[in-house]
């Protein structure tokens, strides 16, 4: 005999709300982290969420994958599969275990609120498994990375990374603290399990488990499809929360889900275009960043939120016209500014790979070829002190990033340059009208001192390069390079084009 | 710039280096759980990257950095039971299969046709009911572990809160099929809400239960739940409850009860276990959890002498004043586990 089907007791476990008589609703429920609004009490009984699931499931099935996963690595172990592996897509991974790990982390204390502050038990409930996932998913990559320490100490920041003051991570927590922990926990899951998860990390995860696969990097691969199939159920707590929201305040909802595509956004521009368009070897590339981004993230992500009631966010063209040019800018940021990551950014613009550039971006040589050519020069003469860096860029106050990296140097109409703000007797920059806009919005909780605004401060002793550097957390053996020696500048040698 | 570039000394690593000072190598356990938590990490403005004045900064600092429980290395701290979620999961997967051995051994029909309706009555006031604390406890160990000061507590408390979870399900799964057998006549299925709200000997429990969900320390929610609150109330709705059952040959019940009382052995464990790091690490840390047991022990006995009187109610039943007794040394016996008397 087997248990009873779910759908017989299964109501019986999120019928769970009582009158409170001995303190407050407001004191259980504070506004601030419940994040009730417009929205009455009432509301919250039709929370129901599509995928359903019980505890005895739950941990049947996740017990079954986690076998699944660690006994694909087990096998792999002793294979010689990582030693093959190439830099570039190394860097890809390097790159996502450090940005990821300590913020599938942070996914638990976003979970763990709502699973607290939910106004809905049966949301209550799913949270509770939601954080269960979150911790899945943060000690997998853990577990991944750190076989891989002893080889290469740059996979020591998956651990490390958001303890430091890397300015690539100030920028990952200004988002996903915006995201999932400053707000209250209807906006958290609007914006987390709604926009950024359905949206963006749960087609991302598709797209770099097929990359991987690509660069025979299959113990990667296993490990980010199998934390993808977790993500699909715990973010569907967006769908339910949105609906309620949009029958009571629509405003609030369309104002929450565009700010956060665009800081998603402007994330993912650094995250993943980078590795999509220079680091992936050029014969194992599937898609340009810009086309995995218009198919599977601009288009889904717009009839997703027509399905709600939703309209297009005010900024998409300004989002549409950047797939052109926000990771270009700052994939030559990171090269420049290359001993400030803990990966390799290969600097990807070989004759070979230059002509796929061109290809997939018929603008790239006009905005952006001059830059590398003056590089590529500076490389080939053997004057590498002209490649690094002496100072800091300008950083924008929403999103972190440098200020210059939503535009390019040639484009007409989003030339290189800052948005700036006076408020309050200071002058704020901004990488882009949207970013002034999300933050003026929002600036009693943004306020929060750039980099660049602590260096001038006087916040970072000594204010040098070094001084930069080890404030930052980066030691000499973390410190990126190129991930090639500079090799694929070399067939730019007059020497060698005159022999070939 | 350029002279930070090219020597790169080889270091071998062979674990993190936040783990460094660890003179051995680590556990899988300590490699997915070590330093996890970034808004704790040292030389933070705030505990987010926002303004150090919005709200959840602010509770960040008022509940959990400027707690009266304190210590200055909270990650020295080990789960005993050393949990990962890999762990966890599969130990709870082989403990739901149990329960559904139990639940086939007996035919849950024919089974609970058999009881007598005095403890059908007893199953529908002490019993069904326990959804609601259950989710009580549910919530308030979701908010310990998202306001704990290091992962290896985050996530001891979090899988305590999936325990939970765990319970509300199987009593959510026992009360339809007490409902099913009893064809609702008994009430089962239908008015636990009301038992719980208003059932007089519910009410010191209820009300404790609702001033923890409002315990915002994130040192007091801790000490007041695992250390008196759950040792409490659980001493007699799973200890107690299960041996009565076990006396009234309702099997069913007794082991499904004892089952749960395992889960709650675990977290009995840690508890103790982090009560006596925090003295370790300051020792004015005993005075601050016993100002808080004083505070929630009183509490914890009017619950508990309330719902006693429903145990001894039962016919052959024990004693009122022994269930408050055993509930009391089953309480007193984890305050001096955890190194706070005694
Ligand atoms: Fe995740
Ligand atoms: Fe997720
Ligand atoms: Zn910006």
């Amino acid at each position: 005999m087997a248990r009873m089907p779910r759908e017989q007791w299964y109501d019986i476990a999120r019928d769970l709300d009582w009158e409170l008589s001995y303190v407050d609703h407001e004191a259980v429920f504070p506004e601030w982290h419940s994040g009730q609004g417009k929205i009455p009490r009432e509301a919250w009984a039709r929370w129901d969420e599509s995928y359903k699931i019980s505890y005895p499931e739950y941990v049947a099935t996740q017990r079954e994958k986690e076998a699944g996963a660690y006994s694909v690595k087990a096998a792999l172990q002793k294979s010689k599969v990582f030693d093959q592996l190439d830099e570039g897509w190394k860097s890809v991974a390097k790159e996502h275990f450090g940005a990821t790990a300590a913020i599938e982390d942070m996914a638990v204390y976003a979970e763990l609120r709502m699973a607290r502050f939910g106004l809905s038990p049966a949301w209550r409930n799913m949270a509770m498994f939601g954080a269960l996932d979150e911790t899945r998913h943060a000690q997998i990559g853990l577990q991944f990375a750190h076989e891989l320490v002893g080889k290469d100490p740059q996979y020591d920041w998956a651990n490390k990374a958001y303890q430091t003051n890397e300015w690539g991570i100030i920028a990952a927590r200004a988002t996903f603290d915006g995201m999932m922990m400053t707000p209250n926990v209807v906006d958290t899951a609007v914006q987390l399990p709604f926009t950024f998860e359905t949206g963006f990390s749960n087609v991302q995860f598709v797209a770099l488990a097929a990359d991987a696969l690509e660069s025979g990097d299959i113990n990667f691969a296993n490990m980010i499809s199998s934390i993808q199939t977790d993500e699909a159920r715990h973010a569907q707590q967006g769908g339910p929360t949105l609906e309620i929201l949009m029958e009571h305040d629509p405003r609030r909802a369309q104002w929450i889900v565009d700010k956060t595509f665009w800081t998603s956004a402007r994330l993912f521009a650094i995250l993943t275009g980078p590795g999509m368009d220079y680091y992936t070897p050029v014969e194992m590339r599937k898609q340009s960043y810009k086309e995995f981004m218009q198919e599977w993230i601009a288009e889904q992500f717009l009839d997703q939120i027509r399905d709600y009631g939703l309209k297009r966010p005010w900024y998409w063209d300004e989002f549409i016209a950047g797939l052109d040019t926000w990771h270009h800018s700052l994939h030559l940021g990171v090269w420049y500014w290359r001993p400030t990551v803990w990966w390799k950014p290969q600097g990807g613009v070989s004759p070979e790979e230059r002509e796929w550039l061109n290809e997939k971006y018929p603008n790239w040589e006009k905005q952006f070829g001059w830059m590398w050519d003056v590089i590529i020069e500076n490389i080939n003469s053997g004057r590498m002190e002209q490649t690094l860096p002496e100072t800091l860029p300008w950083l924008c106050s929403l999103c972190h990033l440098p200020v210059g990296t939503a535009a390019s140097p040639n484009n007409d109409k989003y030339p290189v340059r800052s948005y700036p703000l006076k408020h309050n007797g200071h002058t704020y920059h901004f990488c882009s009208r949207t970013c002034r806009q999300i933050w003026w919005e929002d600036k009693d909780t943004l306020h929060d001192p750039t980099v660049i605004e602590r260096l001038l401060a006087g916040e970072i002793q000594p204010p040098t390069v070094e001084g930069i550097l080890a404030w930052m957390g980066l030691t000499p053996d973390v410190m990126g390079d190129d991930a090639y020696g500079y090799r694929w500048a070399k067939a730019y040698v007059p020497a060698a084009a005159a022999a070939s | 710039m350029t002279d930070v570039m090219p020597e790169r000394p080889a270091r071998r690593l062979k674990t993190w280096s936040s783990l460094g000072k660890l003179r051995r190598l680590p556990s899988e356990y300590e490699i997915v759980t070590h330093g996890m938590n970034y808004t704790t990490r040292t030389g933070r403005f705030a505990a987010l990257e926002s303004n150090p004045t919005t709200p959840t900064n602010m509770w960040f600092l008022t509940y959990r950095d400027h707690s009266p429980l304190r210590a200055e290395d909270w990650s020295g701290f080990r789960d005993p039971d050393e949990l990962t979620y890999r762990k966890y999961v599969t130990i709870q997967d082989e403990q739901e299969t149990v329960v559904e051995g139990i639940l086939d051994e007996y035919g849950p029909l024919a089974h609970d046709q058999s009881l007598e309706p005095e403890w059908i009555e007893f199953l529908s006031t002490v019993f069904t009911p326990t959804r609601f604390p259950a989710h009580a406890l549910q919530m308030s160990t979701a908010y310990m572990a998202q306001m704990a000061p290091s992962s290896y507590i985050t996530n001891c408390a979090l899988f305590a809160g999936a325990d939970l979870l765990r319970r509300v399900s199987l009593v959510a799964y026992r009360t339809r099929q007490l409902n099913d057998a009893t064809s609702g006549v008994a009430g089962i299925g239908v008015r636990e809400r009301e038992v719980w709200q208003a059932h007089e000997a519910w009410q010191p429990a209820r009300q404790m239960l609702e001033y923890l969900l409002v315990a915002y320390d994130w040192g007091e929610c801790f000490t007041a739940m695992n250390l008196v609150v759950r040792p409490s109330l659980d001493s007699v709705l799973l200890t107690q409850a299960a041996e009565l059952a076990h006396a009234g040959h309702d099997e069913l019940t007794w082991l499904l009860l004892s089952n749960l009382a395992a889960d709650w052995a675990r977290v009995e464990r840690w508890s103790t276990g982090l009560a006596r790091h925090a003295i370790e690490q300051r020792g004015e840390n005993r005075e601050v959890m016993l100002h808080w047991i004083d505070r929630w022990a009183p509490r914890a006995d009017a619950a508990v002498s309330s719902l006693a009187g429903l145990l001894a109610a039962v016919p052959g039943g024990p004693d009122q004043g022994e269930v408050v007794a055993n509930a009391v040394a089953a309480r007193d016996r984890v305050i001096a586990a955890a190194g706070i008397t005694g």
